[in-house]
């Protein structure tokens, strides 16, 4: 086991290599480094020529563009000390806030993770009875309607239903249910502690039914394909001839075996988990990590877009392998010697 | 004492269906009444994002200028004259369609064709013509910017006879200000509704299809083309080539595609182009990692030694021999790849950051519908939200009906 882990770390390597080649190559190679310069500038006021200058040389160091005395670097050279940089964790300061990029993704990474979880705990509590009992009864009505309305579900494009639930739902002009933005009233100060619980919750019933509802679909199909795969078994049959109790059979025999599916689905998920999703925070309003990305892109704020795809995909790679050490655990038929 | 020969059995001629791929795709996957209706709409889409211009454009078919100053009365083509390249291409693409599938039909009754020389033949033909005729439009053809108000001089009698299209709207013609047709709900002039700057929401609509279907078929085309040729790779050599380029699917697949695209966007600018080559690009590693299992098991089964002892060059094995038998789980990849790629647009049309204005997409439909939290123009979200739905759950459902009948790795494939 030890070994496999070893092996697969090693061979995450030359993954991480090329990757943040890549994001160097995107961020370096793309025209406008000096726009972004100058835009970090003109929020200052009324600078000199020569303050202008100094800021922009600031910009370039901090982007190891430049060396101490303002001698461009050669590109080999701009990749190795931004390599050498990140992996001491210097991840750079913002072009737009005036604060390190890691504290900002410190502020922003709960608001999204929180919300991420809630939803995912509602899309499990949901689909997987839903895929069981589909499962059970097979090509009967229920199968065959849950199966339509979780994919009718899934196909529902979310910008649609976001901008149709803010539209009728937190709109004065139809219904004024729910608020429009943000994730906390304004008079939090004044409230205990279950009270500002439960105003969260008011904040979030639209954005957890917009970021919840395409879920069903894929987690409920495959829950419901791997236990009927694990029902048509031998050892089934097995254990229902010496008079196991069905729901016995269920939990403990089909249900267990049907776990891996439920491991692989859930450690797919969970690099989406941090990620957040640009629609729904943008259409409620929600400042989490997909708002964070966006801006920043758009307005080519490159330590935080490279900070924010390196971050992604080191934890795309460590769940995958998160994924196969977890079947091994789970199964102990999976040997990886 | 001799055997006596038994009676001979005759065995009847039964003359069974042919068992070709398509065959078989054609009496399973489509047999649910829902999938063909789903199928029907796909290619209704399609042809509506052919034949648009022919369907919402303010340009009429035909109609007759008067004589006047000493000009004699003639008659003019304004619509035609109005094709832009990408509908005369498109119209092209689509009439060498119909003609490959008049040849199939046609020769469906001759003697067998056992090397299909005839529809490769008809194939090849067409395909040349095709992409000589484009190429043609395509430096010939220049774009004429034509703002002649033909629906306002019909009204005023300075030109009749003119026969308009049946959703007499362009998709950018704006209603003057002064008539005060701006933000309207459906009526008879505007069949649903005009939209923030006096435009006919219908005709946003059905444009919008043209660039609905052509992220989506043509993103996943060079998804596919990428992912089939490294998937052919990794599956059929192993050792090297399988170790590099599975890295790259990795590198691949860890890359956010949606922000890869907003910081295209933000660099270069939008543009239609982008969107499609970068969902293309980044698409195809689904698809390399289903056909590299396909073609790691189908390697090892005696008619692949078969073909590759009997000498075949290396391209007809990987792609005439197994490909065709591992390509279903591809297949059914593609449809819900279709059905994302659709959706990615759409959200980043949303955001503002796909299509240019003033081409329509449903993205960018929805978000002139207002902002929804103060005003919300549902009439044109309406819209737009289901033709979204509709073509996204037609694409995922075909697919399905893909994976319950042909994936040989279902458990239920019957």
């Amino acid at each position: 086991m030890t070994s496999y882990i070893i092996r697969r770390l090693l061979l995450m390597v030359p993954t991480l290599v090329g990757m943040t080649f890549l994001l160097f190559a995107v961020v370096r190679f793309a025209p406008g480094l000096r726009e972004a310069g100058q835009a970090n500038v003109a929020q200052g006021m009324m600078q000199s020529r020569q303050a202008q200058r100094q800021e922009e040389l600031l910009v370039a160091r901090r982007l190891h563009l430049v060396d101490k005395n303002g001698h461009p670097i050669s590109l080999p050279m701009q990749y190795l000390l931004w390599l050498k940089s990140t992996c001491e964790g210097h991840l750079g300061t913002s072009l737009e806030y005036p604060e390190p990029v890691l504290k900002l993704i410190a502020q922003r990474l709960p608001v999204t993770l929180t919300i991420n979880l809630i939803a995912m705990l509602v899309i499990y509590l949901v689909a997987v009875p839903g895929g069981l009992l589909a499962a059970l009864y097979r090509d009967r009505l229920f199968d065959r309607g849950y199966g339509l309305i979780s994919l009718a579900l899934y196909s529902l494009p979310a910008i649609w239903v976001g901008s149709s639930l803010l539209g009728f739902f937190a709109n004065p002009e139809f219904f004024n249910w729910f608020p429009a933005a943000g994730l906390h009233s304004t008079n939090t100060q004044s409230m205990d502690f279950f009270q500002y619980i439960g105003d969260y919750f008011y904040h979030i019933t639209l954005p957890i039914v917009c970021s919840t509802y395409a879920g069903f679909a894929i987690l409920s199909k495959q829950v419901r394909g791997s236990i009927l795969e694990n029902l048509g078994q031998d050892y089934i049959r097995t254990a229902r001839a010496k008079g196991v109790k069905g729901s016995t059979v269920l939990v403990r025999h089909v249900f267990r075996n049907s776990l891996l599916t439920l491991i692989t689905l859930t450690g797919m998920a969970l690099p989406g988990l941090l990620g957040g999703s640009v629609i729904v925070e943008q259409i409620f309003s929600i400042d989490g990590m997909g708002r964070l990305a966006y801006t920043a892109t758009l307005a080519r704020d490159l330590p935080v877009i490279q900070t924010v795809a390196l971050i992604g995909s080191v934890l795309t790679l460590l769940s995958y392998l998160a994924v196969d050490i977890c079947y091994a655990i789970a199964d102990p038929r999976v040997s990886y010697a | 004492m001799p055997e006596t020969p038994g009676p001979t059995v005759q065995t009847p001629e039964v003359r069974l269906p042919p068992q070709t791929f398509w065959s078989r795709v054609r009496l399973r996957v489509f047999r649910p009444w829902m999938v063909k209706f789903c199928a029907g709409y796909i290619v209704l889409v399609c042809l509506i994002a052919i034949f648009v211009p022919f369907l919402a454009t303010g340009k009429p078919y035909t109609c007759i200028i008067p004589a006047h100053h000493g000009v004699p009365m003639r008659r003019e083509y304004p619509l035609f004259r109005d094709l832009t390249t990408v509908s005369w291409v498109l119209l092209v693409v689509a009439a060498a369609l119909a003609v490959q599938a008049g040849m199939v039909f046609v020769t469906r009754r001759l003697p067998p064709d056992p090397r299909r020389q005839r529809r490769r033949v008809s194939l090849a033909l067409v395909t040349a013509a095709t992409v000589l005729a484009s190429m043609l439009i395509v430096t010939l053809h220049h774009n004429q910017l034509d703002a002649t108000n033909y629906r306002a001089m019909a009204a005023r009698g300075e030109i009749t006879q003119a026969i308009f299209a049946p959703i007499p709207w362009g998709y950018a013609a704006m209603e003057p200000l002064s008539k005060n047709l701006i933000n309207k709900l459906p009526s008879q002039r505007h069949w649903l509704g005009t939209d923030g700057e006096g435009r006919d929401v219908l005709s946003r609509l059905l444009w919008s299809t043209r660039v609905a279907m052509g992220i989506g078929f043509i993103s996943q085309f060079i998804a596919l083309a990428i992912g089939v040729l490294v998937g052919a790779m990794t599956g059929y050599f192993s050792g090297a080539v399988d170790i590099l380029l599975m890295r790259l699917v990795e590198i691949v697949e860890s890359i956010p595609t949606f922000f890869l695209i907003l910081t295209f966007v933000a660099i270069y600018g939008r543009h239609i182009f982008y969107i499609m080559v970068i969902l293309g690009v980044t698409g195809w590693t689904g698809y390399a990692r289903l056909l590299r299992a396909e073609f790691l098991h189908l390697r090892q089964l005696d008619y692949v030694t078969a073909a590759e002892a009997a000498g075949l060059p290396l391209w007809r094995v990987l792609f005439r021999h197994i490909l065709p038998n591992g390509i279903t789980p591809v297949l059914v990849a593609a449809s819900f790849g279709l059905a994302g790629a659709v959706t990615i647009e759409s959200s980043l049309s949303y955001l503002g950051v796909g299509v240019r204005p003033p081409t329509p997409s449903w993205g960018e439909m929805l978000n002139a519908a207002g902002n929804p939290a103060t005003v919300f123009h549902w009439w044109q979200a309406l819209g737009p939200g289901m033709m979204l739905f509709i073509t996204v759950l037609a694409f995922n459902i075909v697919g399905e009906s893909f994976r319950d009948t042909l994936d040989p790795r279902n458990v239920n494939a019957g």
